[in-house]
C-alpha cells in the first residue's frame, strides 16, 4: 500500500514536472522551498491547487500556517490528515 | 526592402539543421509529423521543466541563431497560433470549471515565450510577440527591419514558431501545418553576401490560403540554389531575392 507520504512526493513531482527527480529523493522533513528542494513562489500556488483537487482540503492563501504547513512532505501529510474528511 | 541573414536556425522535428534543410530543398528530405524536440541541455532542469513543447522550439532556435548577441539582441517573436495547445487545455478547464493551473495561466500569453527568452538570456532589449494570420512569417521580418531601421540597431533576431493544432481546431485549419521553430538573426545589407530583398505586393486572384506554411516556402528558398521566388497568400503576393 503506498502511504500517504509517498502519494504526495508522487504528486509534487507530477504536479510540477520535477525532472530527475523521484520519491525516493525527497525526505518527509527537507525543506520543499528554496534550499530544499528549491520550489519558488509559482510552485507554491500550483501545489495548492493539486493538493485542494487531489484531497478536497482548504488552504488558506499566504497566512502564516500555510506557510507552516507547506514547509516539507511531514508537514503537508499532517496538514491533510488533519483536515481532509 | 533590404535586409542581411547572419544566421538562420530551423527546427521541424528530423530536419533540424542546414544541411537537412538544405536536402529538403533539393527534394531528397521531406516534411513530416515527427515530433523529435531539442534537448535544451543548456537550461537548468528546475528552469526547462517549465517549457512547454511550444517554448522548446522557439528557444532552441532563438539560442542558437542568437549566439553572442544573446543578453543584448532585440527580438520579435512571431506565431500564428500561439501555444494553442497549452490555451486550448486552460479553456477546457475553464468550461469544466475545474481549477486553473496558475503556472499554464501565467505563461498563457502570446510574449510568454519571449519573456522566457528574456530571463534565461538576461536580455532586457525591446521584445515584440506578433501574429498576422498566414503572412504572420514575412510580417515577423518586416517588422524587425522597420524597428532595426528606426533604432539603428545592430542586429535583431526573428523567432518564428507554430505547432500543429489539437485536434479541435483542424477542421479550421486550411494548411498542411508541421511543427516548426525558425530564427533569423538580421542585420542591415551591406555589399558582402547574404544580402536579400522582401516586397510585398497585392494577392493575384488567390481565393484561398496557400497551402504551404509561408516559413516552409522560406526555408526552401533560403536552403535551395535558386535567387528568387514568388509566395502568395490570400491578401498578398510577397517576392523575395538573393542579391549575387
Amino acid at each position: 500500500m503506498t502511504t500517504l507520504s509517498e502519494e504526495v512526493k508522487n504528486l509534487i513531482i507530477e504536479t510540477l514536472d520535477l525532472e530527475d527527480i523521484e520519491a525516493a529523493d525527497i525526505n518527509d522533513d527537507d525543506a520543499l522551498f528554496v534550499d530544499g528542494l528549491g520550489l519558488d513562489s509559482i510552485d507554491a500556488l500550483e501545489l495548492g491547487v493539486a493538493i485542494k483537487k487531489a484531497y478536497d482540503v482548504k488552504i488558506d492563501n499566504n497566512s502564516e500556517d500555510s506557510k507552516k504547513h507547506f514547509y516539507s512532505v511531514k508537514t503537508l501529510c499532517d496538514f491533510i490528515e488533519q483536515t481532509r474528511k | 526592402m533590404e535586409f542581411s541573414i547572419k544566421k538562420c536556425v530551423a527546427w521541424a522535428g528530423e530536419l533540424n539543421c542546414a544541411q537537412d534543410w538544405q536536402q529538403f530543398s533539393a527534394g531528397e528530405k521531406s516534411l513530416n509529423q515527427e515530433t523529435l524536440k531539442p534537448a535544451l541541455s543548456q537550461i537548468p532542469a528546475m528552469q526547462r521543466r517549465r517549457l512547454s513543447p511550444f517554448a522548446k522550439l522557439a528557444l532552441h532556435c532563438a539560442l542558437e541563431a542568437g549566439q553572442g548577441y544573446l543578453s543584448t539582441v532585440p527580438c520579435v517573436f512571431a506565431s500564428r497560433h500561439g501555444d494553442l495547445h497549452k490555451t486550448s487545455k486552460l479553456i477546457n478547464d475553464v468550461a469544466a470549471k475545474q481549477p486553473l493551473s496558475p503556472t499554464q495561466f501565467g505563461l498563457s500569453v502570446h510574449n510568454a515565450v519571449g519573456g522566457q527568452f528574456s530571463i534565461f538570456t538576461g536580455n532586457k532589449a525591446p521584445l515584440t510577440a506578433i501574429s498576422a494570420g498566414e503572412d504572420t512569417f514575412f510580417s515577423a521580418i518586416i517588422d524587425a527591419m522597420c524597428k532595426l531601421n528606426t533604432n539603428q540597431y545592430e542586429n535583431i533576431l526573428v523567432v518564428y514558431t507554430d505547432e500543429v493544432v489539437p485536434v479541435i481546431y483542424q477542421p479550421f485549419v486550411a494548411q498542411q501545418e508541421v511543427s516548426i521553430g525558425t530564427a533569423l538573426l538580421l542585420e542591415k545589407s551591406t555589399a558582402d553576401n547574404n544580402s536579400y530583398q522582401l516586397n510585398v505586393g497585392p494577392s493575384i486572384e488567390q481565393k484561398d490560403e496557400n497551402p504551404i506554411m509561408q516559413v516552409i516556402d522560406f526555408l526552401s528558398f533560403y536552403f535551395g540554389t535558386s535567387l528568387e521566388t514568388q509566395v502568395s497568400s490570400k491578401r498578398h503576393t510577397w517576392h523575395l531575392s538573393k542579391q549575387q
